[in-house]
C-alpha cells in the first residue's frame, strides 16, 4: 500500500490546489455557520446563484486557453438578457416593448442566443482575421454591446416575462434546479471537447505555441474563430438564462460580470499564457468564489469587506497557479 | 513547496478571519431585520445605510446589512441567503421596480414582510400581502421640484431665457447612469414638468456622466467649447455631476464678472451666468449654494426613508404588524396620488410618503451641517 507521506499529500495538494482549496472552504464555512451552510437549501441557493457566472466563465476560459481574452462578455450576456426577456413579456403588459406580442417559448431563447452567437463571431472575426489584440477587440465590442443594450431597451427595465419563461432557470427537477442541469450539459459538452477530440487539442495548441501549431497544419485562425462563436453561444445561454431567473432585464444585467467570470476562470486554474486549463477547474473555480460570496453573506460580513477578501483570494490562487507552473 | 503551503495557509486564514470576524452575536431573542441595498457607492444610499445601522444599534436590532453592488442577481441571491437562515423582515432598497414583486413574493412565502425605499414597489408587489410597504419618496417627485424651481427662477428672470432660442428654455441636461432608475425618473419628471409649467423645452445637449463630477466636469468643457451662449440652464440628476459642472464653469470664466468670479452681479442668486441645479443636497453641494456657485438642489430625505422603513419591519417584527400604525410620525396614505404604486386604492393604506424637499437660497442653511 501506498503510503500517505507528507510530501504525496503535499504534492496532491499542490497539483489540485482549486479543489482543496474549495473543500477547506466548505468545511471552514460548515463550521462557522454551525452547519448551516451545509443544507441542501444552501447548496441550491448557491448553485442556482453560481450557473450564470459558470457558464459565462466556461465561455471565457476557454478563450483565455488560446491566450485570449473576452471583455465584451458581461455587456454580450446583458444584450442577449433584455433581446430575449423582450420576446418574453406577457402580452397584456402595458409597457411591453412589443405590446400584443405572444410567441412560444421557444423564441426568445433562440434569439438571445443568436444575439451571444453574433456576437462571438464579431469577436471571432476581429480577433483571427482583423488580428487585433483580443484585449482591445473585446473592448470595442463590449461598448458596442453596451450602447445596444441602452438604444435597445430605451433604458428602461423589460419586465413582467412570462411565467413558462421564467420558469426555465426557476423550475426545479426533484431536488434539483434546471439551472444546475444546463451547467451540467454544458460542462460534459465542453469536457468532451477539449479532452477528448481533435479540436480540444488544436485548442490547446494554439494557446500554448501558436507557431508550432500552424506549422502542423492547424489553421490557427478557423479555430479561433470557432472558439469565440462557442463562447459567445455560452454567453447567449447565459443572458437567456439570467433574464429567466430575474424575471427581468435591463441595461444594468451583466454588468461587470466579465470580472467575475475570468476572476473565476483564473481561479479555476486557467494560465493567462495559455495552453493550460482545464474545464473541471473552471467549474470549481466559479464555486469557490460563490461559496465566499455565500459565505459572506450567510455570515453577514461587510460587503465591502467582501470585496477586499475576493481580492486576496484572486491574487492568492494565480500566485500558487504561476508557483506551479514554475 | 513550504513557501506554497505558506500561501495556501494564508489564504485560508484571510477567509477565516472575515468570516468570523463578521459573525455576529446571536443574542437571546434578539431582533433580526435584513437590509437589501442597491449600492452604496451613491451618495443616498449609502447615508440611508448609515441611517439604518445607527437605528439597529440604537434598538439593539441584529442588523444584517447585505449592498449588491447595483447587481440584481446578486441582490435576489443576497435575499435567498437571507432567508435560508432564517431572516423574516426586510428593508429593502431594490435595484429596479420589476423585480420588487418577485421580492416580496419569496419573503411572504416564509411569512415575514417588507419596507420598500428609495426604488419604488410594483402595485403588484404590496398587493401580495398587507405586510409590504412603500416608503420613499417617488424619484419623480425629485425632478418635479427642480423643474419647480426653475420655474420661479425664469419667472423672477424672464432675460435669463434671452440665450439661444429666446421663446425656450435652451437647457443642457447631465445623466446619471444611463438606464439608472433615479437617472429616468429624475429626468423624465423634470422635462416633464418644464412643459407642463408651460415651457418649450430645448435641448442643446445631452450626455451621461455616470454620477460622477469628475466626468461631468470633461463633458461641460466640451460643451462650453461647443455651445458658449446657448444655454440657460444646466440640469443634473444630481449634486456631483452639479459639481463637476459648475468647477467647468468657474474655470472657464463663465460668470457674471471674470474679474471678480465671487460677485453676482445680476442677482439672480448665482455667480455663474447660468444657473446650476442638482439632486442629494448633500453637505459639498450645500456648502457650493452658500458660496453662490450651486444655484438649488433637491433633498432626497435619507434619514426620513431609512427612519420610516426600519420602524415599519421593526414594529413587523416586535408586534407583529405594522398595519396603520404611524412611522416616522408619518401616517399612512389615505388616498391615491397619481404615482405607482401609491395610485392604486388597494395599497394606498401600505404607503408611507416620504416628502422630497427642494433646497433653495431661501433656506439651505437648514441643511448645513
Amino acid at each position: 500500500m501506498k503510503q500517505l507521506t507528507r510530501k504525496s499529500i503535499g504534492e496532491f495538494a499542490s497539483k489540485n490546489t482549486g479543489y482543496v482549496t474549495f473543500a477547506a472552504m466548505v468545511v471552514i464555512l460548515g463550521v462557522l455557520t454551525g452547519g448551516g451552510s451545509l443544507r441542501l437549501l444552501s447548496w441550491q441557493n448557491l448553485a442556482i446563484a453560481e450557473a450564470v457566472r459558470a457558464l459565462a466563465a466556461l465561455g471565457v476560459g476557454i478563450i483565455i486557453i488560446t491566450k485570449g481574452i473576452d471583455l465584451s462578455l458581461g455587456q454580450v450576456v446583458g444584450l442577449c438578457a433584455c433581446v430575449s426577456a423582450s420576446l418574453a413579456q406577457t402580452p397584456d403588459y402595458v409597457s411591453s416593448l412589443y405590446p400584443g406580442l405572444n410567441l412560444p417559448v421557444i423564441a426568445p431563447i433562440l434569439a438571445g442566443v443568436g444575439v451571444g452567437a453574433l456576437f462571438g463571431l464579431l469577436n471571432g472575426f476581429l480577433v483571427a482575421y482583423g488580428k487585433l489584440p483580443p484585449f482591445i477587440a473585446t473592448l470595442g465590442t463590449m461598448t458596442i454591446a453596451a450602447g445596444l443594450q441602452l438604444i435597445y431597451t430605451h433604458a428602461s427595465t423589460v419586465g413582467s416575462l412570462k411565467n413558462e419563461y421564467k420558469v426555465i432557470a426557476q423550475g426545479f427537477l426533484g431536488p434539483i434546479p434546471n439551472m444546475v442541469i444546463y451547467v451540467a450539459i454544458a460542462v460534459l459538452f465542453l469536457w468532451v471537447l477539449m479532452n477528448h477530440t481533435k479540436i480540444g487539442k488544436r485548442i490547446y495548441a494554439i494557446g500554448g505555441n501558436p507557431t508550432a501549431a500552424r506549422v502542423s497544419g492547424i489553421s490557427v485562425k478557423f479555430e479561433t474563430m470557432k472558439v469565440y462563436l462557442m463562447a459567445g453561444v455560452l454567453y447567449g445561454i447565459a443572458g437567456v438564462l439570467l433574464s429567466s431567473r430575474l424575471g427581468l432585464a435591463n441595461a444594468l444585467t451583466g454588468d461587470n460580470m466579465e470580472l467575475d467570470a475570468i476572476a473565476a476562470a483564473t481561479v479555476g486554474g486557467v494560465s493567462h499564457s495559455g495552453g493550460v486549463g482545464k474545464v473541471g477547474g473552471i467549474v470549481v473555480g466559479v464555486l469557490t468564489l460563490g461559496l465566499i460570496n455565500f459565505g459572506m453573506t450567510y455570515l453577514g460580513v461587510d460587503s465591502y469587506y467582501q470585496l477586499l477578501v475576493k481580492g486576496f483570494i484572486i491574487i492568492a490562487a494565480v500566485y500558487l497557479d504561476m508557483r506551479r507552473a514554475a | 513547496m513550504k513557501r506554497l503551503m505558506f500561501v495556501f495557509l494564508a489564504v485560508l486564514l484571510v477567509a477565516g478571519a472575515a468570516f468570523a470576524g463578521g459573525q455576529q452575536d446571536s443574542g437571546m431573542e434578539k431582533v433580526t431585520i435584513g437590509a437589501l441595498i442597491r449600492n452604496t457607492d451613491e451618495q443616498f444610499v449609502a447615508d440611508y445605510a448609515d441611517v439604518l445601522k445607527k437605528l439597529a444599534a440604537e434598538k439593539g436590532v441584529d442588523l444584517k446589512l447585505q449592498d449588491s453592488r447595483g447587481d440584481m442577481a446578486l441582490q435576489l441571491d443576497q435575499l435567498n441567503t437571507l432567508l435560508a437562515q432564517g431572516v423574516k423582515y426586510y428593508v429593502v432598497v431594490s435595484n429596479t421596480t420589476e423585480a420588487t414583486a418577485d421580492i416580496a413574493s419569496k419573503i411572504n412565502a416564509q411569512g415575514g414582510g417588507a419596507a420598500f425605499s428609495n426604488i419604488q414597489p410594483s402595485v403588484e408587489a404590496l398587493k401580495v400581502s398587507p405586510n409590504f410597504y412603500l416608503a420613499s419618496s417617488p424619484e419623480s417627485v425629485a425632478g418635479q421640484i427642480q423643474a419647480q424651481i426653475l420655474d420661479e427662477y425664469f419667472k423672477a428672470n424672464p432675460e435669463k431665457l434671452a440665450n439661444g432660442d429666446p421663446d425656450a428654455i435652451d437647457a443642457i441636461f447631465i445623466y446619471g447612469q444611463l438606464g439608472h432608475p433615479a437617472q429616468v425618473y429624475r429626468t423624465n419628471a423634470v422635462q416633464q414638468g418644464l412643459k407642463d409649467a408651460g415651457y418649450k423645452l430645448n435641448i442643446v445637449a445631452e450626455d451621461t456622466a455616470n454620477w460622477k463630477p469628475d466626468e461631468a466636469q470633461a463633458k461641460m468643457d466640451a460643451w462650453l467649447a461647443a455651445f458658449s451662449g446657448e444655454f440657460d440652464v444646466v440640469i443634473a440628476n444630481n449634486d456631483g455631476m452639479a459639481l463637476g459642472a459648475v468647477e467647468s464653469l468657474l474655470t472657464a470664466g463663465y460668470v457674471d464678472d471674470p474679474n471678480d468670479p465671487s460677485k453676482d452681479v445680476d442677482g439672480d442668486g448665482t455667480v455663474l451666468k447660468v444657473p446650476v441645479l442638482g439632486v442629494d443636497a448633500t453637505q459639498v453641494a450645500v456648502k457650493s449654494m452658500d458660496e453662490g456657485k450651486l444655484f438649488a438642489t433637491v433633498l432626497q430625505d435619507a434619514v426620513g426613508q431609512a427612519t420610516t422603513a426600519f420602524e415599519l419591519a421593526y414594529m413587523m417584527a416586535t408586534e407583529g404588524s405594522a398595519t396603520g400604525k404611524m412611522a416616522w410620525g408619518l401616517s399612512p396614505l389615505s388616498s391615491p396620488i397619481d404615482e405607482a404604486p401609491a395610485n392604486d386604492a388597494a395599497v394606498v393604506g401600505q404607503c408611507y410618503l416620504v416628502p422630497f424637499k427642494a433646497v433653495t437660497l431661501d433656506n439651505y442653511k437648514d441643511f448645513m451641517n
